[in-house]
């Protein structure tokens, strides 16, 4: 157990060094809320940093006697009042104008609802088209619009979804189309289209139907990426007090005392596990409390969670085992970290989790699986959806554990 | 009775650019309840045998394979862990966590040497208040001052009650009130039955505290004997140190030949000599320095210490200073 009392030791001083308190907590939660502010700025201020897009828009939709009018439905989700910031719509008759007036510069953007878009609820095989178009000169305020109106027709899906189940029990006998449009209704005011003030950028998964802050999925990835960045870090700067304690001469002490040279190791290895963990579950019970974001289920989190303090740690132990000194280890944490954290994490920085403009050179790194496993859970995965991830970061730890201890071993025991 | 401390015939050769034998053929014993002190200048190789002796230096096999530490009967090399619960270990760099206070580094270290629940609790508080520092318990070590380090340092060795002790050279850049502390807290510890291998380089601490000194020079010991004998061992002779006003060299040879001296070595500009008895001798090397037309500046006369001995053996002096 004394490698218990050296590894609860190291985790007490790291809470005593400001330092590391810094890396640990101070700088991920200050980055992230640096964004949190800036975003809620463009949500809240009278003067948007994103200018009101103009929309054109067409609603041909003929209605359905069995679903009611959908794209009537839609056009007031578009013409709430929690979007009225972002995008000022217009109502035209028919396509032609709507086209019109994206050409005349009148409108960035014309979205034409198609006259089956009711009845394609009814007709399971039916195929819906919104369409899109947008002035080519602007850039920004279009795909605003563009990935609101995508979320919306994403959660219509779910509708549509729900319609065809509903249809088919009402053959049977068992659902009125009284009680099937009750539940379109219902399924609307739920995720609160028609209704008020939230606008719904991110309804991806129809499961998720509590209310959301958009900065949420805004600032989750970031605050994901800060975390996972410092927890590498985090764990460098721990395996590095064993050099540290090598030159302070208090590991030498430990060997003086009667204890095994590999429980002295394992101690060490242990407080590099231990306080990566604590920093890992603090920061995200803090993100959770300040920012309100969701680390997706429990099983999935803390699991990623764990995956995440193994292969920061390990990651660590392995990179200090090819130092010479602690006068070394700022420029290998530096690069080594800067670089593999970067390359892991380039598709958050680059604002697109979804894209990934490297390819899978990010897959190379221990922070690539990380960051996939962590969006994936906040994204709701299920704990066999990043399994796979999740057993690629124990691999990968396995090895940098094993270069490590074999290097440290052959130094110190 | 068996020793409570055995040592045989440590080698240690350190290998990083030159090959440089540290300590060449080390062999001593102390007797349980004695207080052995190592003394020797710089780099003489006493941490590299203390280093050994508490098994974080590997011994190379001597030129007969035939070395071995024992610590009250229990061999360091087959039974490291018995033989190190039987040690304090007083390391010569202050070795304690600088961020923490005294009483928490001394729980860490009462566990680390295996102590628990109210023994632990109970001998911790012994500790501070025996080097104390009971009232300062609280305070982070990065706020003491260089002599409480030392006895903080030097507590974190007695918590677990070691039937033995090291201390290599406790008392370096330290003010002499803590100095006169530490050194009365060894002769405490001697009077409590406790066995001390004690490391210094200045010769009086080694003639106060020692029952036997064992003067260590180039990785060798060159002679290990009680005080008294020690000096014996120079018989009557006196140290005289002098200069003169031109190059030393010039004074060697003439004075060499002199009646009454036996050795003479130049250390930093100053001529020493180990002559039978000063008052005869000194007007001889006066008149043989006048026939040369050399003036003496100086002149000093040393009654045979330690520092004489080590002149006697080796030819040069113990301190660089
Ligand atoms: N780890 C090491 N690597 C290389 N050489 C070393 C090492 N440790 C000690 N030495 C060398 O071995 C010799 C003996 O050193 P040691 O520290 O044992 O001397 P010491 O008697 O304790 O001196 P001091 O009074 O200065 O503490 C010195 O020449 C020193 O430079
Ligand atoms: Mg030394």
């Amino acid at each position: 157990m004394k490698s218990l009392t050296i590894a609860l030791n190291d985790l007490r001083r790291s809470f005593r060094s400001t330092f590391a308190l810094l890396f640990m907590f101070g700088i991920p939660l200050l980055v992230t809320g640096m964004f949190f502010v800036m975003f809620g700025n463009i949500k809240n201020t009278d003067a948007p940093v994103i200018a009101t897009t103009k929309v054109a828009l067409a609603n041909l939709d003929a209605g359905n006697a069995q679903t009611g009018q959908l794209g009537q439905t839609l056009v007031d989700a578009l013409q709430s009042e929690g979007l009225s910031k972002l995008m000022e719509v217009t109502l035209v008759k028919d396509s032609a104008s709507a086209r019109e007036m994206v050409v005349n510069q009148q409108a960035g953007v014309a979205i034409i609802i198609p006259a089956n878009f009711s009845d394609s609820f009814s007709d399971t095989q039916a195929k819906v088209e919104v369409e899109f178009i947008q002035d080519p000169t602007l850039i920004l305020g279009p795909q605003v619009v563009r990935s609101v109106l995508n979320q919306m027709l994403d959660a219509y899906a779910g509708i549509k979804i729900t319609v065809a189940e509903s249809l088919k029990m009402a053959e049977n006998g068992n659902l009125s189309y009284d009680e099937i449009s009750r539940i379109v209704t219902e399924y609307m005011a739920a995720t609160e289209f028609s209704s008020d003030s939230t606008p719904l950028i991110d309804l991806r998964s129809p499961a998720a139907l509590p209310k959301k802050n958009p900065m949420v999925s805004l600032v989750g990835p970031i605050m994901a990426g800060m975390m996972i960045f410092y927890a590498f870090f985090t764990g460098a700067n721990t395996a590095n007090s064993i050099l540290r304690e090598d030159e302070e001469g208090t590991l030498q002490r430990m060997f003086t005392t009667p204890t095994a040279h590999t429980e002295i190791m394992r101690g060490k290895f242990y407080s590099v596990g231990l306080t990566v963990i604590v920093q890992v579950t603090v920061l995200m019970i803090a993100a959770r409390i300040i920012f309100g974001i969701q680390w997706g289920m429990l099983a999935s989190a803390a699991l990623t969670a764990l995956a995440i303090a193994c292969v920061a740690g390990t990651f660590g132990i392995m990179l200090v085992s090819f130092l010479k000194s602690t006068k070394q280890s700022g420029i290998i944490f530096g690069g080594a970290l800067t670089v593999t954290g970067m390359l892991g994490m380039v598709n958050i920085f680059t604002g697109n989790p979804q894209s990934a403009p490297l390819g899978i050179v990010p897959l190379f790194t221990p922070q690539g699986w990380a960051t996939r496993a962590i969006l994936a859970s906040m994204d709701g995965a299920a704990v066999g959806t990043i399994l796979p991830s999740l057993l690629i970061m124990v691999a990968m730890s396995i090895v940098f554990f094993v270069i490590g201890v074999w290097r440290l071993q052959s130094r110190f025991a | 009775m068996e020793s409570a401390i055995f040592v045989q015939n440590l080698h240690k050769t350190f290998r990083n650019g030159s090959s440089l034998k540290a300590v060449d053929g080390v062999s001593f014993e102390v007797a349980p309840g004695e207080i052995f002190s190592l003394l020797g200048p710089n780099g003489a190789g006493k941490t590299t045998t203390i280093s050994m002796l508490s098994a974080l230096l590997k011994p190379d096999n001597g030129a007969t394979g035939a070395n071995d530490i024992r610590i009250m009967g229990r061999s360091l090399i087959t039974e490291p862990l018995a033989a190190k619960a039987m040690i304090g270990v007083v390391p010569q760099d202050i070795a304690l966590y600088q961020d923490l206070s005294a009483l928490e580094n001394l729980i860490f270290w009462a566990k680390m040497y295996g102590l628990k629940g109210t023994l632990l609790k109970t001998r911790v508080a012994e500790v501070l208040d025996l080097i104390g520092l009971t009232d300062r318990a609280n305070d982070r070590i990065s706020k003491y001052s260089g002599g409480m380090k030392r006895r903080v340092n030097i507590g974190v060795a007695l918590l677990h009650q070691p039937k033995v002790i090291y201390m290599d050279e406790p008392t370096v850049g330290i003010d002499p009130q803590s100095r006169r502390s530490i050194l009365d807290g060894v002769i405490a510890l001697k009077n409590q039955g406790m066995t001390v291998l004690y490391t210094t380089h200045y010769m009086e601490e080694a003639q106060e505290l020692s029952d036997r000194i064992a003067i260590m020079d180039h990785g060798k010991i060159i002679a290990n004997d009680s005080h008294e004998n020690l000096i014996r061992l120079v018989g009557q002779k006196t140290r005289i140190s002098l200069s003169i006003n031109t190059e030393p060299e010039t004074m060697i040879e003439p004075w060499k030949a002199c009646k009454g001296v036996s050795t003479i070595a130049i250390e930093e500009s100053k001529i020493n000599l180990l002559v039978d008895d000063s008052n005869k001798v000194l007007p001889r090397l006066f008149e043989t320095a006048a026939a040369k037309d050399v003036r003496i500046t100086s002149v000093e006369i040393q009654e045979p210490n330690l520092e004489t001995v080590f002149l006697h053996l080796t030819g040069r002096a113990l301190r660089d200073a």
